[in-house]
């Protein structure tokens, strides 16, 4: 039997800060090779593109050691997984050579298609950590394909995986794998991401193997435990900053994809106490009987980690890297009730939770955004729009496509909003339009700026969302999760609103008779020829406007972001027609007298 | 024949010349000028002038000048390039500003997203028109409008636009619409710098494509100003030699070319340091070197596997946070060099860079003002860098400074000696270096136990032992002119130019109609590559072809390289290219699985030619042990292991081949230390390369 260190830690004296930064860079580059060989070997356009997928190293406390530098939604939400696991496989049945699937939304995932791989890593003969990784499968054979919003309960979200032992002691179970070749949709693609899993995982065993054989193991597990303090002490040291107190924001979800005349509460309480914060979501709204539920362990709590570190260990204004690992986690308390959107009981589903995550972090956002004026943002997009794109192709096997939509950020302190672009807690990348063009029956008629609203208005401008148009060519379905068609993102110091989203669905022989649909529904049929349009919301401003440098409302008018009387009338800038081929030049004498007209 | 190669750096411009022996004696000679950056040509003609005068050559003699400039680089970095319009499909304004929609740090929320913050081509001169093509055939949906191409032309014409690119949908199936509205374009902008996405790079992935296209056109109209002027400079001063410019992948170009295509020149500067290692390393018999080039700021590493370099892979070709999809040797930088600056953050952390002190505070040691510690007031804290022969005592620097940074800033924070302050600066830029070198090679399936370590740029033969040892290679080189490597490289360079096409074919299932459509598109390339090559008076004799497949299963998203059959694509070579794919497979991702279907993405022809390559001197045969005459004299300096030992200093200008070396010891030159620790031995080779082993 295997023997486990779990008993013997914090015993070993101190390491020299220069070993520390060595082993340190060390894991960082395991983390980032082991994410790397996954995202580039897998198959799914979800994985290889939009590299929604995470992995690191932990030890047999669950630590997290390091991760890979992927999308935030992955980080964090491994040691969820591993404990987890622990209710099924105890620290002391790991054997060399096992390997273990998991994605059980109530024990520890972050939700069903977010597949574990997880493999012990044993060095002279002790269990001393795990080397694992995640990454969204396109389909587990869910009641619609790839994605889920309107569904009894969690065993209609497809195949759930409690620690299921694909290996033992070094033999896969053919079995096992043979259940999950005949149970998803598009094997093709599930069982090479699998594979893309595995070899990442077993990459991490055998370099940390190596790492341990060069500085011997207390000394990297001494350092481990002393990174993991560091990137504690810099997050406290910054949460130490903000003033005690209680911090409160709340907004609502349209709806849980069934009950369309109801919507959601969230209401987020931040409690800063000295070093320490907890994130309180009570007040938010009861569990929904669709899928529209957030796992706890694999989600929610990732969600609030997310936040303080964007927040307050922002890497763009910081210039030092500080290790990915348990660290970040440890100052951040997460608290929902029972039975709340946020922390669901079983057996209700929890597969569509992504809007409602984006949601506690902006409001975290606003919350502090009186005490963190130089560190927050307007109200961003804070949604998703997740699409499934499926149908049977003449051989009569699926074809499904996963489409992440991005959507904008809100005005910042010291720049506009990013417009279409990834925000929060999501970072994939787009699919490119050729690639999809050529593999699937599907054409995107449009993808740029939206063009139907401005903006939100600031010394800072919000970002501009998306528009885009995928036309089926042959017949097939639609599953689409998204949300916020009803609470715009909000302004802040003086600036406006952005603006909702829409769903809308046409064929292109009648481009004029359009449905507008929720913003998230299932397994919607359809017809050569229908086009799903997907608009996503904008973001808002950032201070006054009136504060906004004339040059940039100028160059917002050039480039069609705003007209020339939105330029009057919100920003107060005045603009005169030029003979140049740009047609508008500025008129700082007539603006600076609108200005201040306006301040009146 | 008289050849001379000019590299241009930030701080400095290098110059070798080569006298073959029909002047006399078969001789080197190098030279430094400061760079001149507001026109990088006003240096690089002095130099040659200048080491014209020193080598007694008439400049007119010099039959060719290789060039390496770091002009379209600088341009792109700094955002000083052509105002661009653009004309692209209706319903797709935005590609470029979108990109790939992903955002370029995960957690922050103050970002900058330079594509939308410092564009390429501004929103306001991305103009849409009617046309529309369809997969998988390209055949035309919607027709081109021709008459909204020419208003768009019209209104570029207006705003006095200096560029243009025609960017449409799909136009790797069909570059119809894109060659057509280019015309109209060249009729109402006949001056116009004017280029459309399917000429440029014809391959599928439209952002990557457009943003390939873009990038050409926002360094054209300068960069070719650029090169006709340098032409111009050095008409003037007699100099009528022919030029030729280094491209990214490691081949050179002539001018003409390299005007029309300048999105090639992107990595003419770091590329010529690379050739300069293989080399190196083949005049030292091995064929297997990871090169590292320190400077001041940063240090650029490559690996050349098999005499051959290593072709970045097209999905990770960027320059400033853009794609641009043209190959490149694999080089990559990190901000760690001389210059690079130790500190404790905030939570007490050891960092060493990426800030650096420039050449401007410069370290501290320096005297002009510099108070932090940099990675060279460690070396020279040390002993191991001597005042009198820094920069063979050009520029003067005073220990006491480097010492005293280093007690206040590190030492007594932490409660170390100096010199072990110091030595754990070394550490940690080592390190910092290592792991770069790994990620360059273990992470992409070279195992360095096989290499040879080659540390060149002024500071690469003080790290290299360092380093070899983090990333076990097998021995260290220390070239003959370690500050100078990358001027040599240009010397060493051939021809090349490659062009690539689209055709997504599954090999396995491919049938005659398939394998007819491949192979007229590798003849069409080969047929472009040739006419390239003829035009630069390569006989057709001389001219050589390479033809690569970039494959990936089907389904995934990431193509590799597999080389193809001299033969015409057939039924029966096509298992060739699967199984090279298979091998390319499981040397970057450590698997292969030979169940799956293979689809060939791109075709991608090589042409290239030899040109005359340069020929070092042999040294005179010394075979001494530590030979007393190259002695200067003896000095303490401080080794990894902490120990300082009575080390003597040997003058590299007298040594001569076959020399011995037994460390600790150290060789000095004008502009380079070789660090020789304890039980090391440095041999000196036939060119005056030193090998340096652990002694056996």
């Amino acid at each position: 039997m295997a023997k486990s260190s779990k008993t013997k830690s914090r015993r070993r004296s101190k390491i020299d800060p220069i070993s520390l930064q060595v082993i340190g860079g060390a894991l960082h580059s395991i983390a980032e090779q082991m994410g790397s060989v996954l995202y580039r070997m897998s198959y799914s356009s979800i994985i290889r593109e939009s590299q929604d997928l995470g992995a690191g190293l932990f030890d047999v406390n669950y630590n997290t050691l390091c991760e890979s530098d992927s999308t935030p939604m992955h980080i964090g939400s491994l040691p969820g997984y591993l404990r987890g696991i622990e209710h099924t496989v105890k620290l002391k049945d790991w054997k060399p050579g096992d390997c273990i699937l998991h994605n059980h939304p109530y024990f520890g995932a972050s939700h069903s298609p977010d597949i574990a791989v997880v493999i012990p890593i044993f060095f002279k003969g002790e269990l001393v950590g795990f080397s694992a990784n995640t990454a969204h499968h396109v389909d587990i054979g869910a009641a619609t394909p790839g994605l889920i919003i309107d569904v009894p309960d969690m065993f209609a979200e497809g195949m759930l995986m409690n620690a299921l032992k694909l290996y033992d002691q070094g033999k896969r179970n053919e079995s096992v794998w043979n259940y999950i070749r005949n149970n998803t949709r598009v094997p093709s693609l599930v069982m090479g991401d699998l594979e893309a899993q595995i070899a990442s995982a077993e990459l991490g065993v055998k370099k940390f193997q190596e790492l341990l054989a060069t500085y011997g193991k207390d000394t990297v597990m001494q350092a481990t435990e002393q990174l993991m303090d560091y990137t504690e002490s810099m997050l406290r040291r910054e949460i130490d900053k903000i003033p005690d107190g209680d911090y409160v924001a709340e907004g609502f979800l349209d709806d849980d994809g069934r009950n369309r005349d109801k919507t959601l509460p969230i209401k987020v309480t931040v409690k800063v106490r000295g070093d320490g914060v907890e994130v309180d979501l009570t007040g938010s709204s009861p569990q929904v009987p669709t899928a529209f539920n957030v796992p706890f362990e694999g989600s929610t709590k990732v969600a609030c980690y997310f936040a303080f570190r964007a927040l307050l260990l922002d890497t763009y204004t910081h210039s030092e890297y500080i290790p990915q690992n348990e660290g970040s986690f440890r100052p951040v308390k997460v608290t929902a009730p029972k039975g709340s959107i946020f922390n669901p009981i079983p057996p209700v589903a929890a597969e569509a939770r992504f809007c409602q995550i984006q949601r506690v972090v902006d409001l975290i956002i606003k919350a502090l955004a009186p005490v963190l004026p130089d560190k927050c943002t307007a109200g961003n997009a804070a949604t998703l729009s997740f699409a499934a794109y499926s149908g049977v192709r003449p051989s009569g096997d699926y074809w499904v496509f996963l489409e992440v939509n991005e959507a904008a950020m809100g005005g910042r302190p010291m720049s506009d909003g990013p417009d279409t672009i990834e925000e929060l807690m999501r970072n994939t990348r787009n699919n490119p339009l050729e690639d999809l063009g050529m593999h699937i029956p599907l054409i995107c008629d449009r993808y740029e700026c939206r063009s139907d609203v401005f903006p939100g208005a600031g010394k800072f401008r919000g970002g501009q969302g998306v528009i885009k148009s995928q036309r089926f060519l042959t017949p097939g379905f639609v599953t689409h999760e998204s949300d916020r068609h009803k609470d715009a993102p909000w302004g802040v110091f003086g600036g406006t609103a952005g603006a909702v989203g829409r769903l809308e669905t046409y064929n292109s022989a009648k481009p004029d008779d359009v449905t507008q649909n929720h913003a998230k529904f299932s397994g919607l049929r359809v017809e050569p020829g229908d086009v799903v349009t997907y608009v996503s919301p904008s973001g808002g401003g950032y201070g006054d406007p009136l504060d906004r440098e004339p040059s940039k409302v100028l160059d917002d008018v050039l480039d069609d972001f705003i007209d020339v009387d939105h330029a009057r009338d919100v920003y107060g800038v005045v603009l005169k027609a030029t003979d140049d081929g740009y047609n508008w030049g500025l008129d700082l004498a007539a603006t600076e007298k609108r200005r201040a007209e306006l301040r009146r | 024949m008289i050849r001379v190669g000019v590299d241009v750096g930030g701080t400095f411009t290098d110059i070798v010349l080569e006298k073959s022996a029909k002047y006399g004696q078969q001789s080197i000679f190098v030279h430094k000028v400061s760079s001149t950056p507001a026109d990088q040509s006003i240096a690089v003609v002095k130099g040659i002038v200048e080491i014209c005068k020193m080598a007694s050559v008439v400049p007119g003699d010099v039959d060719k000048v290789f060039h390496g400039t770091t002009v379209a680089t600088n341009m792109v970095i700094e955002r000083k390039g052509a105002e661009v319009g653009m004309i692209t499909t209706r319903g797709f304004r935005d590609i470029l500003h979108m990109a790939r929609h992903k955002r370029p740090h995960n957690f922050s929320l103050q970002y900058d997203v330079p594509w939308q913050s410092k564009p390429l081509v501004k929103r306001r001169n991305r103009i849409v028109v009617d046309e529309r093509l369809m997969p998988p055939t390209g055949e035309v949906e919607t027709p081109l409008d021709e008459a909204q191409v020419r208003a768009a032309a019209e209104l570029f014409k207006k705003r006095g636009l200096d560029a243009v690119i025609i960017c449409f949908l799909f136009s790797f199936l069909n570059g119809a619409h894109e060659r057509r509205a280019k015309a109209i374009v060249d009729e109402i902008m006949p001056n116009a710098f004017v280029c459309c996405s399917s000429e440029v790079v014809n391959v599928i992935r439209e952002y990557e494509r457009f943003s390939t296209a873009a990038m050409n056109a926002y360094i054209g109209p300068k960069t070719s100003l650029y090169l006709r002027r340098l032409e111009d400079r050095l008409k003037q001063s007699g100099i009528n030699a022919a030029v030729r410019i280094m491209q990214s992948n490691g081949g050179i170009s002539t001018i003409e070319n390299s005007s029309v295509r300048p999105v090639g020149l992107l990595l003419s500067g770091p590329a010529g340091g690379v050739i300069g290692g293989r080399w190196t390393g083949a005049a030292c018999k091995t064929r297997n070197v990871i090169t590292i080039d320190i400077g001041g700021t940063s240090a650029d590493i490559s690996v050349i596997q098999n005499g051959e370099l290593r072709i970045k892979n097209p999905r990770d070709t960027e320059v400033a946070f853009l794609p641009v999809l043209v190959p490149m040797i694999d080089i990559d930088a990190i901000g760690a060099g001389g210059g690079s600056i130790a500190y404790l953050d905030p939570g007490g952390a050891f960092r060493v860079g990426p800030r650096s002190a420039g050449a401007d505070p410069g370290p501290a040691c320096y005297g002009k003002g510099g108070t932090e510690p940099a990675v060279t007031d460690a070396q020279v804290v040390l002993g191991r860098l001597d005042p009198e022969h820094f920069l063979g005592g050009d520029l003067k620097i005073e220990p006491a400074l480097a010492h005293k940074a280093v007690e206040v800033h590190i030492a007594k924070k932490l409660g170390l000696s100096v010199k072990d302050a110091a030595l754990g600066i070394l550490k940690v830029v080592n390190n910092n270096m290592a792991l770069a070198i790994n990620a360059n090679s273990v992470a992409k399936g070279i195992d360095p136990r096989n290499f040879t370590l080659m540390g060149f740029g002024g500071a690469g033969p003080l790290h290299a032992t360092a380093l070899a040892e983090m990333i076990h290679a097998k021995d260290v080189i220390a070239p003959l002119h370690p500050g100078i490597t990358a001027a040599m490289g240009l010397l060493l360079t051939e021809l090349q130019y490659e062009f690539t096409r689209s055709v997504l074919i599954v090999a396995n299932n491919a049938e005659a109609n398939d394998f007819a459509d491949a192979n007229k598109i590798l003849a069409d390339l080969k047929n472009l590559a040739s006419k390239q090559l003829s035009a630069d008076g390569i006989a057709l004799s001389k001219q050589r072809f390479t033809a690569i497949a970039e494959c990936r299963y089907v389904g995934q998203g990431f193509e590799l390289r597999a080389t193809m059959p001299k033969a015409p694509l057939s039924k029966k070579n096509v298992g060739t290219v699967i199984s090279n794919f298979y091998e390319a497979h499981t040397q970057v991702y450590g698997h292969a699985f030979e169940d799956q279907l293979v689809e060939i993405i791109t075709l991608r022809v090589v042409g290239s030619a030899e040109v005359d390559t340069l020929k070092l001197p042999n040294l005179k045969k010394g075979n001494r042990n530590n030979p007393a005459a190259a002695k200067l004299y003896v000095r303490e300096t401080v080794f990894d292991d902490g120990k300082a030992v009575k080390t003597p200093r040997f003058d590299r200008g007298k040594l001569l081949a076959g020399d011995k070396i037994t460390g600790p010891a150290l060789i000095v030159q004008h502009n380079s230390t070789i660090l020789v620790p304890p039980k090391y031995k440095a041999v000196v080779m036939g060119h005056g390369d030193i090998v340096l082993n652990r002694g056996k």
